[in-house]
């Protein structure tokens, strides 16, 4: 496997990554020998599945894929109680871009996955979960095969984990290639086995999920540290970060950096720390001109604001947001409206077609940004723009998706309109040699 | 559930729990504008059309058709947030929509058309090249679609499979590139396939029968009954300049719920046929009524046994009683036989209603295969099952189109032995509690099944599980001609004379008649020499049909009989009085008087409602 | 080409593993790809009689998902991100290379010998050794115009070891020209020149 970029080794905020580097910490035993699986015998033969949610809760922990929802009150939207099968449904889509994080967990340590997974299983009271991986994870899906293997030799998988009566099993599914599967309910709509496109929300997965049933679904790093909350408590977990957003996260730092690699940090900790410190900054001559925050659909930062905090709520402050982590740097040799242009196209490409305004909207952004680059531009194209990013915002859309698409032109536009103006006013682009898309 | 109130824009309303906001709008005149909602479909919030502003709710604007009242809420649909959105979202559609009006049939009846005018922008901003497909794609011989007209509200698709149970449309590619297709561009095989054509709110699935035939305001129509099967779905007739143009559904939640199958809806041409008789003729040469009244009557009078008589499936009500009324007379000991009967005797006490199957909670279906049968039942029993829960029981010997369903329990009996299945059900754990109504669908196994033995034991089940059944006879009139006592069952071989009452019988005409009296419409092989009296189509006759279930229904005919033409009725009338019968019926209000029926007076037709299917 | 016996066999044993059964379509398509390589109208239509689905569901499927390919890919298929990390990385340096080392123009091409074809992709979640792709199911980091001749050398002549994704199923065709779609054409956009925008002295 390839050298381990990013975070690894004992240090005080590394709650996820403390033994990340480990030989062979991919295999059962040498997880256990490290303190691995300690958490689910706790919490199945220690504590009343209330006590977990409440655990959860205490801990501040909000989900890590996106949406920053909080985890612990997630869970208890799960009637246990309820007759029937529940499913606990795991993210494990990562398609956003500049995101690694889950499968740097899953490659490294995919047993912290699992037994998270089974802790969230007992505590909803599901018997079943499915984690949904992406299609291109073929060394993750590999690993988390032979973990759930050994874990099910071991008997922590199967009809009496640790001799409770509460059967848990972990079933895998395997995505083909769609990012908008990252998106809950059209994640659920694959797991059926039709095209994924998001539901119409009521009624929530928490009462009518994966296959009509309540369902519990969580990002993979969000359930990757539910054991080590479980062992050291929610209390203490809360102590890390700040008070509304607690604990650590990974964020994957990439782009026009000497360090790219996946870190985990104290939340609340500033990007100037993050970027310029831990992933070394940009290249020798060059200057940050430009940051996404949280993957491609979090509105982008300016240098002049690389003193943000990384918690959700400056970052909500500033009309931006947590995302996903995935922290994405440019340098001032590239040019904004070709990086904007590229994700448009990501976007429509992506865009499952179901809603109009994301279906047509992102597709004739993509082609008001061909005129613009092609020197064809006008005040014209730069209206549409925002007419198109306006479009696609404030409830519009379906799904998130469209509303990403809007924010990175409204954002971009904001920040940056004079570059936008030399290309569609002034037909010409004021930044150095950039790579010509194809 | 206790009724719920709010408002909307200003007016306070109450209504039923569970009503979605966009249907809760209509009741008091409001219009929210919908693509992808349809009534009858299952709601998806997918073209995000019908945006209006909600309270309690977040500071965005919601979909209409996805959210169901809630008591104190208040919409307000003309906010600047709302109307916006709408805007916005019909420059969307229209971003990739080809300046198509002038050449697309749905002009003049288009949702897309009418919402741009009422809830869009007054100008356009979009500049610059559209998305373009090949077009018109036949997806049938029936049915052409076109791409770059295609909103993508996907009512096609969710009904093929949500109503219709079938997957041959289908969407392909993802986003901008979405298309509709039919599987691997084979043509479409269903026979439910055209009511994708009134569920289309644009011109991008239409008929191909029709064609470029007319503007929806050039026609004139009436509200009447399908007369290809004993189901009598409700229909919507359209002529012009004389001619029958075209069939739609008329909704009637009592029987089709608005679905019509493909026969219905395109086997109507014949009613345009311009080699259509309008002359009487006496062996080739054009005569006058009179004289061919005569030469039918000189040639059936007082043969006996020696007389066949065939009677068409559509025969209306009014038709077979003045023929019960020869057929005692002057026709007496004639052989009578009805196409397309089935062999189910006459019933003797009330059957199901077809709109009593949405509440069965397990229904059975024995001998037939309904989508071939009785192709609008088959959708009521498929929307029983998959969105009311109901059981379904299946005996019958080949595969049917239920069995895509993974609940359906299917007994393949051995012809000839489904009374024998019927019998053992009684003990089957479905049955044991059921939970509500029971359904017990019979039909005759096209014959291959002892039909009174299978009516005695689905009788015998339904007293033992509290159910009703419903006999499944397939003719248009089965009914009514049973009723009347004229639905024949005997073989035609060997009668010298035939007279033929619609088309020739079906085994063809007997080789031992020498004289042969016709009333039909399309000259046959033959005719010249036979007495040919010209016919009235469904288009253009009055009358009634008694459909399955035992609803009486009126014919309403869009085309006025022009001379020379008569009516059935009357033609009997006149034929009696040369029999020597005396049937003095001035008009057709006292045939129906005389028989017990009674139409009921039209409704004036409600304010249009300007969402959904096309409608006039 | 159809599929095989113990393929077959395979596909329809999987309906009883899901809850439903018609989430078997996604690994049956799977299993039907990896066989043959890719996808045709014929293969859709005997996984879908295998599921007991109308064809036109699996075609529906199949079309909107980007891992299936309904036409021919060749024995190795270079799955280049150029996402916005990569991008800023030299990704499309990397694209232009390998389109000309293994010489096509599109990603609708197999190369001559049919062994190789390629595809820009979105984010594959492995940002930190951007410039990165996919090759035979393995990621390939940090990639560099040498990197990519050492893999395509390496397939040319291949070492006989067994490796994840490579031709099973003896006899598979090779196409060494392009194809046309076998599915109803994609929209196009048509380049139109634009109409010259009016000045306002035109009134």
């Amino acid at each position: 496997m390839a050298e381990l970029r990013g975070s690894f080794g004992d240090q005080p905020h590394h709650i996820l990554t403390s033994e990340f580097g480990t030989t062979d910490l991919h295999k059962l035993s040498v997880y256990e020998s490290k303190g691995g699986y300690t958490a689910l015998r706790k919490a199945l033969l220690d504590m009343a599945p209330a006590d977990i949610t409440n655990e959860v809760k205490t801990s501040g922990l909000r989900g890590r894929g996106g949406a920053g929802f909080a985890t612990g009150t997630k869970w208890s939207f799960i009637n246990r109680d309820a007759p029937g099968p529940k499913y606990v449904v795991v993210n494990a889509d990562e398609s956003e871009p500049g995101t690694a994080k889950d499968r740097y967990i899953m490659e490294n340590c995919p047993h912290m996955v699992v037994e998270g997974i089974l802790i969230a299983a007992y505590a909803v009271g599901a018997n079943q979960a499915w984690v949904y991986i992406r299609g291109e994870y073929d060394e993750p899906h590999r690993m988390l095969t032979e973990a759930i293997a050994e874990a099910r030799a071991k008997g922590y998988i199967g009809p009496r984990p640790f001799g409770k009566d509460f059967p848990l099993d972990i079933r895998l599914y395997r995505g083909h290639g769609a990012y908008i599967c990252g998106e809950e309910t059209a994640l659920l709509e694959s797991l059926e086995g039709k095209r994924a496109q998001p539901r119409s929300r009521p009624p929530f997965p928490a009462v009518k999920g994966a296959w009509g049933r309540p369902t519990l679904l969580n990002n993979v790093e969000t359930l990757a540290t539910v054991p080590a909350i479980i062992n050291m408590g929610g209390a203490e977990y809360a102590k890390l970060g700040t008070a509304k957003n607690p604990g650590t996260r990974l964020l994957t730092v990439s782009g026009n950096v000497r360090k790219p690699g996946v870190y985990e940090v104290e939340i609340g900790k500033t990007f100037r720390h993050v970027i310029m410190e831990l992933a070394g900054g940009p290249p020798e001559g060059r200057k940050v001109k430009v940051f996404w925050p949280g993957g491609s659909s979090a509105p982008v930062l300016p240098e002049s604001m690389l003193d943000m905090t990384t918690d959700a709520e400056a970052l909500a402050a500033a009309k931006s947001m947590g995302g996903s982590g995935g922290v994405i740097v440019m340098d001032d040799s590239h040019c904004i409206v070709k990086a904007a242009h590229r994700l448009l196209q990501f976007y429509a490409h992506e865009s499952c077609g179901k809603c109009t305004p994301c279906r047509i909207g992102q597709d004739w952004a993509v082609r008001t940004y061909e005129r613009i680059l092609a020197g064809e531009g006008s005040q014209v194209e730069l209206d549409t723009l925002q007419r198109v990013s306006d479009g696609l915002q404030n409830g519009r859309c379906l799904c998130g998706l469209g509303d990403s698409g809007g924010w990175v032109i409204d954002s971009t536009l904001r920040h940056f309109r004079e570059e936008y103006e030399d290309h569609a006013l002034r037909h010409t682009c004021n930044v150095g040699k950039v790579a010509v898309s194809a | 559930m206790p009724d719920v109130n709010l408002t909307i824009d200003g007016h306070r309303i109450t209504v039923p729990a569970g009503t979605l906001v966009v249907e809760a709008a209509k009741t008091v005149g409001i219009e929210i504008p919908v693509f992808c909602y349809h009534h009858k479909l299952d709601p998806v919030g997918a073209c995000r059309l019908c945006l209006v502003e909600m309270s309690p709710g977040p500071p965005r604007p919601q979909t209409a058709c996805t959210t169901p009242v809630s008591e104190g809420m208040v919409v307000r649909t003309q906010t600047a947030m709302a109307v916006q959105g709408r805007a916005d979202i019909l420059e969307f559609e229209l971003a990739n929509h080809p300046l198509d009006c002038p050449v697309c049939d749905k002009g003049g009846e288009c949702p897309l058309q009418d919402f741009t005018f009422r809830h869009g922008y007054p100008t356009s901003r979009i500049d610059g090249p559209r998305l373009h497909f090949k077009k018109p794609i036949p997806l049938s011989d029936k049915i052409a679609l076109d791409r770059e007209r295609c909103v993508l509200c996907y009512r096609c698709t969710r009904y093929y499979d949500e109503i219709a149970w079938e997957q041959e449309l289908t969407t392909d590619e993802r986003g901008v590139q979405s298309f509709i297709a039919s599987q691997f561009d084979q043509p479409l095989k269903s026979i439910f396939s055209g009511n994708i054509i009134d569920l289309c709110p644009v011109g991008a699935l239409t008929s191909r029968v029709w064609r470029f035939e007319s503007r929806p305001w050039d026609m004139t129509h009436t509200e009447s009954v399908c007369s290809r099967c004993s189901v009598g779905c409700s229909v919507t007739l359209w002529q012009r300049r004389g001619q029958l143009v075209r069939v739609t559904s008329h909704e009637n939640d009592d029987i089709d719920e608005g679905w019509i199958c493909d026969r219905g809806r395109f086997d109507y041409t014949d009613v345009n046929d311009p080699s259509r008789l309008r002359t009487p003729s006496i062996n080739g040469s054009r005569s006058t009524w009179a004289d061919a009244i005569y030469a039918v009557a000189a040639g059936i009078r007082g043969k006996g046994a020696k007389l066949g008589v065939s009677l068409p499936q559509d025969i209306t009500n009014e038709e077979a009683f003045l023929f019960r009324k020869l057929l005692d007379g002057p026709l007496k000991g004639a052989k009578v036989k009805m196409h397309g009967r089935t062999a189910i005797p006459a019933p003797k006490d009330e059957l199901m209603k077809i709109k009593e199957i949405d509440d069965a909670r397990v229904i059975i279906v024995v001998a037939s295969d309904l989508e071939d049968d009785v192709p609008i039942v088959d959708l009521r029993v498929k929307k029983a099952v998959s969105k009311r829960g109901a059981k379904l029981i299946v005996v019958y010997p080949d595969g049917v189109d239920f069995d895509r369903h993974p609940g359906t329990l299917h007994i393949r009996n051995a012809p000839g032995k489904a009374a024998e299945e019927v019998r053992k059900l009684a003990s089957h754990e479905w049955l044991k509690n059921p939970g509500g109504p029971v359904g017990i669908l019979f039909g005759d196994g096209h014959g291959s099944e002892d039909i009174a033995d299978l009516a005695a034991a689905c009788g015998e089940l339904a007293e033992k599980v509290g159910g009703q059944r419903m006999a499944l006879y397939r003719a248009t009139n089965e009914r009514g001609a049973l009723a009347s006592g004229v639905a024949g069952w005997d073989k035609l071989d060997g009668v010298e004379a035939l007279f033929s009452w619609g088309p020739p019988p079906t085994a063809g005409v007997p080789k031992s008649a020498k004289f042969v009296a016709a009333w039909d419409h399309l000259p046959r092989d033959g005719y010249d020499k036979a007495v040919v009296l010209p016919a009235t189509t469904f288009a253009e006759r009055q009358g009634s049909y008694t459909n399955l279930e035992g609803t009486v229904q009126f014919l309403r005919p869009p085309i006025h009989v022009a001379p020379p033409l008569k009516e059935g009725w009357e033609v009997l009338c006149e034929l009696g009085a040369a029999l020597g019968v005396a049937l003095d019926y001035e008009g057709i209000l006292p045939i129906q008087r005389a028989i017990g029926i009674q139409p009921p007076a039209p409704e004036l037709a409600p304010e249009p409602v300007l969402v959904g299917p096309a409608r006039p | 080409m159809k599929l095989s016996t113990h393929v077959l066999e395979e596909i329809k044993e999987l309906p009883a593993k899901y809850p439903q059964p018609r989430s078997a379509v996604m690994p049956a398509l799977d299993l039907a790809q990896e066989e043959l390589g890719y996808l045709t109208p014929e293969t859709m239509t005997e996984v879908a009689e295998a599921l007991h689905l109308d064809p036109g569901y699996v075609e529906g499927v199949a079309t909107f998902y980007t891992l299936f390919h309904l036409e021919p890919i060749g024995k190795h298929r270079f799955y280049v991100c150029t996402n916005l990390s990569c991008m800023i990385r030299g990704a499309y340096e990397i694209v232009d290379h390998v389109k000309r080392q293994i010489g096509v123009e599109r990603s609708d091409q197999v190369s001559a010998d049919g062994l190789f074809s390629f595809e820009e992709v979105e984010c594959l979640g492995a940002c930190e050794y951007a410039p990165m792709m996919r090759l035979d199911h393995r990621y390939h980091y940090d990639l560099t115009a040498e990197k990519i001749d050492q893999l395509i050398a390496e397939r040319r002549a291949p070492v006989p070891s067994p490796r994840r994704g490579e031709g099973q199923g003896e006899g598979l065709k090779r196409s060494p020209t392009p194809l046309t779609p076998t599915l109803s054409p994609k929209g196009e956009r048509e380049k139109k020149p634009r109409a010259p925008r009016k000045k306002k002295s035109d009134g």
